[in-house]
Protein backbone atom coordinates (compact mmCIF):
# COMPACT_ATOMS: atom_id res chain seq x y z
CA UNK A 1 0.00 0.00 0.00
CA UNK A 2 1.38 3.37 -0.94
CA UNK A 3 0.22 6.60 0.56
CA UNK A 4 1.63 9.93 -0.33
CA UNK A 5 3.34 11.71 2.57
CA UNK A 6 1.13 14.75 2.10
CA UNK A 7 -1.96 12.56 2.46
CA UNK A 8 -0.60 10.88 5.56
CA UNK A 9 0.30 14.25 7.08
CA UNK A 10 -3.15 15.61 6.32
CA UNK A 11 -4.65 12.62 8.14
CA UNK A 12 -2.41 13.17 11.15
CA UNK A 13 -3.27 16.86 11.20
CA UNK A 14 -6.97 15.99 11.37
CA UNK A 15 -6.55 13.60 14.31
CA UNK A 16 -6.88 16.12 17.19
CA UNK A 17 -10.17 17.43 15.85
CA UNK A 18 -11.39 13.93 14.96
CA UNK A 19 -10.75 12.85 18.55
CA UNK A 20 -12.65 15.82 19.94
CA UNK A 21 -15.57 15.00 17.66
CA UNK A 22 -15.43 11.30 18.54
CA UNK A 23 -15.36 12.00 22.28
CA UNK A 24 -18.35 14.27 21.94
CA UNK A 25 -20.21 11.57 20.02
CA UNK A 26 -19.57 8.59 22.25
CA UNK A 27 -18.60 10.24 25.55
CA UNK A 28 -15.77 7.84 26.27
CA UNK A 29 -12.14 8.58 25.53
CA UNK A 30 -11.05 4.98 24.96
CA UNK A 31 -13.93 4.19 22.65
CA UNK A 32 -13.40 7.50 20.88
CA UNK A 33 -9.76 6.63 20.20
CA UNK A 34 -10.78 3.21 18.90
CA UNK A 35 -13.25 4.97 16.64
CA UNK A 36 -10.55 7.31 15.37
CA UNK A 37 -8.23 4.36 14.74
CA UNK A 38 -10.93 2.50 12.81
CA UNK A 39 -11.60 5.68 10.84
CA UNK A 40 -7.94 6.02 9.86
CA UNK A 41 -7.76 2.37 8.81
CA UNK A 42 -10.89 2.76 6.67
CA UNK A 43 -9.52 5.94 5.17
CA UNK A 44 -6.21 4.34 4.26
CA UNK A 45 -7.97 1.31 2.78
CA UNK A 46 -10.17 3.60 0.70
CA UNK A 47 -7.62 6.29 -0.03
CA UNK A 48 -8.21 5.90 -3.76
CA UNK A 49 -11.67 7.39 -3.32
CA UNK A 50 -10.24 10.52 -1.72
CA UNK A 51 -9.70 13.31 -4.21
CA UNK A 52 -6.38 15.07 -3.59
CA UNK A 53 -6.86 18.75 -2.93
CA UNK A 54 -10.30 18.32 -1.37
CA UNK A 55 -11.11 18.53 2.30
CA UNK A 56 -9.42 15.61 4.07
CA UNK A 57 -10.85 16.64 7.40
CA UNK A 58 -14.46 16.58 6.15
CA UNK A 59 -13.85 13.22 4.47
CA UNK A 60 -12.51 11.71 7.69
CA UNK A 61 -15.34 13.19 9.75
CA UNK A 62 -17.84 11.57 7.37
CA UNK A 63 -16.20 8.17 7.76
CA UNK A 64 -16.02 8.50 11.54
CA UNK A 65 -19.65 9.53 11.79
CA UNK A 66 -20.80 6.61 9.66
CA UNK A 67 -18.74 4.18 11.71
CA UNK A 68 -20.15 5.60 14.93
CA UNK A 69 -23.72 5.35 13.69
CA UNK A 70 -23.38 1.77 12.53
CA UNK A 71 -21.89 0.88 15.90
CA UNK A 72 -24.50 2.96 17.72
CA UNK A 73 -27.30 0.96 16.15
CA UNK A 74 -25.76 -2.19 17.60
CA UNK A 75 -25.08 -0.79 21.04
CA UNK A 76 -27.81 1.76 21.57
CA UNK A 77 -28.29 1.31 25.27
CA UNK A 78 -24.64 1.33 26.16
CA UNK A 79 -24.02 4.63 24.42
CA UNK A 80 -26.38 6.48 26.73
CA UNK A 81 -24.35 5.52 29.80
CA UNK A 82 -21.68 8.16 29.58
CA UNK A 83 -21.55 9.99 32.89
CA UNK A 84 -18.74 7.90 34.33
CA UNK A 85 -16.42 8.50 31.43
CA UNK A 86 -17.12 12.20 31.47
CA UNK A 87 -16.11 12.37 35.10
CA UNK A 88 -12.99 10.39 34.23
CA UNK A 89 -12.06 12.63 31.33
CA UNK A 90 -12.15 15.63 33.63
CA UNK A 91 -9.34 14.44 35.85
CA UNK A 92 -6.80 16.03 33.58
CA UNK A 93 -8.21 19.52 33.77
CA UNK A 94 -6.27 21.71 36.21
CA UNK A 95 -8.65 24.52 37.05
CA UNK A 96 -11.31 23.64 39.55
CA UNK A 97 -13.84 26.22 38.44
CA UNK A 98 -13.49 25.27 34.81
CA UNK A 99 -13.62 21.60 35.71
CA UNK A 100 -17.06 21.98 37.18
CA UNK A 101 -18.23 24.07 34.29
CA UNK A 102 -16.85 21.57 31.78
CA UNK A 103 -18.35 18.69 33.67
CA UNK A 104 -21.83 20.13 33.73
CA UNK A 105 -21.59 21.13 30.12
CA UNK A 106 -20.42 17.72 28.95
CA UNK A 107 -23.12 15.95 30.88
CA UNK A 108 -25.72 18.24 29.34
CA UNK A 109 -24.19 17.70 25.90
CA UNK A 110 -24.43 13.95 26.35
CA UNK A 111 -28.17 14.25 26.95
CA UNK A 112 -28.86 15.80 23.57
CA UNK A 113 -30.22 13.58 20.81
CA UNK A 114 -27.21 12.47 18.78
CA UNK A 115 -28.44 14.22 15.62
CA UNK A 116 -28.52 17.54 17.43
CA UNK A 117 -25.24 16.95 19.26
CA UNK A 118 -23.25 16.17 16.15
CA UNK A 119 -24.71 19.14 14.25
CA UNK A 120 -23.84 21.51 17.09
CA UNK A 121 -20.30 20.16 17.39
CA UNK A 122 -19.57 20.25 13.66
CA UNK A 123 -20.79 23.82 13.25
CA UNK A 124 -20.07 25.26 16.68
CA UNK A 125 -16.70 23.70 17.47
CA UNK A 126 -15.15 21.85 14.52
CA UNK A 127 -15.39 24.91 12.31
CA UNK A 128 -17.37 23.41 9.45
CA UNK A 129 -19.87 25.48 7.50
CA UNK A 130 -23.54 24.51 7.54
CA UNK A 131 -23.06 23.14 4.02
CA UNK A 132 -20.10 20.98 5.03
CA UNK A 133 -21.90 19.74 8.12
CA UNK A 134 -24.90 18.84 5.95
CA UNK A 135 -22.65 16.84 3.63
CA UNK A 136 -21.00 15.04 6.55
CA UNK A 137 -24.39 14.19 8.07
CA UNK A 138 -25.95 13.45 4.68
CA UNK A 139 -28.92 15.73 5.19
CA UNK A 140 -30.22 19.10 4.01
CA UNK A 141 -28.61 22.36 5.10
CA UNK A 142 -31.91 23.48 6.61
CA UNK A 143 -32.00 20.32 8.69
CA UNK A 144 -28.56 21.10 10.12
CA UNK A 145 -29.62 24.65 10.98
CA UNK A 146 -32.72 23.37 12.70
CA UNK A 147 -30.76 20.77 14.67
CA UNK A 148 -28.20 23.34 15.78
CA UNK A 149 -30.93 25.67 16.99
CA UNK A 150 -32.71 22.92 18.86
CA UNK A 151 -29.43 21.76 20.37
CA UNK A 152 -28.65 25.24 21.69
CA UNK A 153 -32.12 25.63 23.17
CA UNK A 154 -32.04 22.23 24.79
CA UNK A 155 -28.53 22.74 26.18
CA UNK A 156 -29.58 26.02 27.67
CA UNK A 157 -32.54 24.33 29.32
CA UNK A 158 -30.40 21.53 30.71
CA UNK A 159 -27.78 23.90 32.09
CA UNK A 160 -30.42 26.13 33.61
CA UNK A 161 -31.87 23.13 35.42
CA UNK A 162 -28.62 21.57 36.54
CA UNK A 163 -26.52 24.63 37.15
CA UNK A 164 -29.04 27.25 38.18
CA UNK A 165 -26.30 29.14 40.02
CA UNK A 166 -24.82 30.52 36.82
CA UNK A 167 -22.94 27.32 35.86
CA UNK A 168 -21.03 27.65 39.14
CA UNK A 169 -19.96 24.82 41.43
CA UNK A 170 -22.81 22.51 42.16
CA UNK A 171 -21.64 20.10 44.80
CA UNK A 172 -24.69 17.86 44.64
CA UNK A 173 -24.22 17.34 40.92
CA UNK A 174 -20.53 16.69 41.36
CA UNK A 175 -21.11 14.16 44.11
CA UNK A 176 -23.65 12.31 42.01
CA UNK A 177 -21.32 12.26 39.04
CA UNK A 178 -18.37 11.03 41.09
CA UNK A 179 -20.44 8.22 42.52
CA UNK A 180 -21.80 7.40 39.08
CA UNK A 181 -18.30 7.04 37.74
CA UNK A 182 -17.49 4.17 40.07
CA UNK A 183 -20.58 2.10 39.44
CA UNK B 1 -37.91 30.89 41.97
CA UNK B 2 -34.62 31.38 40.24
CA UNK B 3 -34.57 28.01 38.55
CA UNK B 4 -38.09 28.34 37.20
CA UNK B 5 -37.25 31.73 35.78
CA UNK B 6 -34.17 30.37 34.03
CA UNK B 7 -36.05 27.45 32.59
CA UNK B 8 -38.78 29.71 31.33
CA UNK B 9 -36.26 31.98 29.74
CA UNK B 10 -34.41 29.12 28.12
CA UNK B 11 -37.50 27.30 26.95
CA UNK B 12 -39.31 30.32 25.60
CA UNK B 13 -38.11 30.05 22.02
CA UNK B 14 -34.92 31.47 20.53
CA UNK B 15 -31.97 32.14 22.76
CA UNK B 16 -30.62 35.60 23.18
CA UNK B 17 -27.36 36.44 21.45
CA UNK B 18 -25.73 36.59 24.85
CA UNK B 19 -26.84 33.04 25.71
CA UNK B 20 -25.80 31.72 22.31
CA UNK B 21 -22.37 33.30 22.64
CA UNK B 22 -21.97 31.87 26.13
CA UNK B 23 -22.91 28.36 25.04
CA UNK B 24 -20.65 28.67 22.02
CA UNK B 25 -17.71 29.72 24.16
CA UNK B 26 -18.04 26.77 26.51
CA UNK B 27 -18.53 24.34 23.63
CA UNK B 28 -15.41 25.63 21.94
CA UNK B 29 -13.38 25.37 25.15
CA UNK B 30 -14.52 21.80 25.85
CA UNK B 31 -13.66 20.83 22.28
CA UNK B 32 -10.33 22.64 22.20
CA UNK B 33 -9.39 21.00 25.47
CA UNK B 34 -9.18 17.73 23.52
CA UNK B 35 -7.69 19.27 20.38
CA UNK B 36 -4.81 20.66 22.43
CA UNK B 37 -3.83 17.11 23.39
CA UNK B 38 -2.47 16.80 19.87
CA UNK B 39 -1.87 13.48 18.14
CA UNK B 40 -1.42 10.54 20.53
CA UNK B 41 1.52 8.29 19.69
CA UNK B 42 -0.75 5.38 18.77
CA UNK B 43 -1.96 7.29 15.71
CA UNK B 44 1.50 8.43 14.68
CA UNK B 45 2.65 4.82 14.99
CA UNK B 46 -0.38 3.51 13.11
CA UNK B 47 0.09 5.79 10.12
CA UNK B 48 3.84 5.29 10.27
CA UNK B 49 3.41 1.53 10.01
CA UNK B 50 1.11 1.95 7.04
CA UNK B 51 3.69 4.14 5.39
CA UNK B 52 6.69 1.83 5.43
CA UNK B 53 9.28 3.69 3.47
CA UNK B 54 9.06 6.75 5.69
CA UNK B 55 9.01 4.87 8.94
CA UNK B 56 12.71 4.17 8.95
CA UNK B 57 13.56 7.84 8.66
CA UNK B 58 11.11 8.95 11.31
CA UNK B 59 10.82 6.16 13.82
CA UNK B 60 13.75 7.21 15.99
CA UNK B 61 12.86 10.85 16.09
CA UNK B 62 9.22 11.42 16.90
CA UNK B 63 9.67 15.04 17.90
CA UNK B 64 11.17 15.92 14.54
CA UNK B 65 8.27 14.18 12.89
CA UNK B 66 5.79 16.07 15.00
CA UNK B 67 7.46 19.34 14.15
CA UNK B 68 7.36 18.53 10.48
CA UNK B 69 3.70 17.60 10.68
CA UNK B 70 2.90 20.88 12.38
CA UNK B 71 4.95 22.95 9.99
CA UNK B 72 3.58 21.41 6.84
CA UNK B 73 0.00 21.25 7.86
CA UNK B 74 -0.59 24.36 9.92
CA UNK B 75 -4.15 25.07 10.84
CA UNK B 76 -6.08 22.26 9.22
CA UNK B 77 -9.48 23.57 10.13
CA UNK B 78 -9.38 26.98 8.55
CA UNK B 79 -7.89 26.84 5.10
CA UNK B 80 -8.78 24.83 2.07
CA UNK B 81 -12.32 23.86 2.98
CA UNK B 82 -14.22 22.86 -0.09
CA UNK B 83 -17.76 22.15 -1.03
CA UNK B 84 -19.04 18.90 0.32
CA UNK B 85 -19.60 17.60 -3.19
CA UNK B 86 -15.86 17.16 -3.40
CA UNK B 87 -15.96 13.92 -1.42
CA UNK B 88 -18.80 11.97 -2.97
CA UNK B 89 -17.22 8.58 -2.36
CA UNK B 90 -17.12 8.86 1.38
CA UNK B 91 -20.51 7.28 1.90
CA UNK B 92 -19.50 4.08 0.24
CA UNK B 93 -16.11 3.95 1.82
CA UNK B 94 -17.41 4.05 5.33
CA UNK B 95 -20.36 1.73 5.12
Amino acid sequence: MTMRPSVRDAMLAAVPSLRAFAISLCGNVDRADDLVQETLLRAVANIDSFQPGTNMSAWLFTILRNLFRSEYRKRRREVEDTDGSYAESLKSHPEQQSRVEFEEFRVALAKLPSDQREALILVGASGFSYEEAAAICECAVGTIKSRVNRARTRLSELLAIEGADDFGPDHATRAILSAGGRS
Amino acid sequence: MQTDALIRKAGGGRLSREDQRRLGDILQRVYDDVVRQGVPDRFKDLLGELDGHREGADAGNPSARAQRDGAEQGSHDSGGLVEAKAFPHSKGSAS
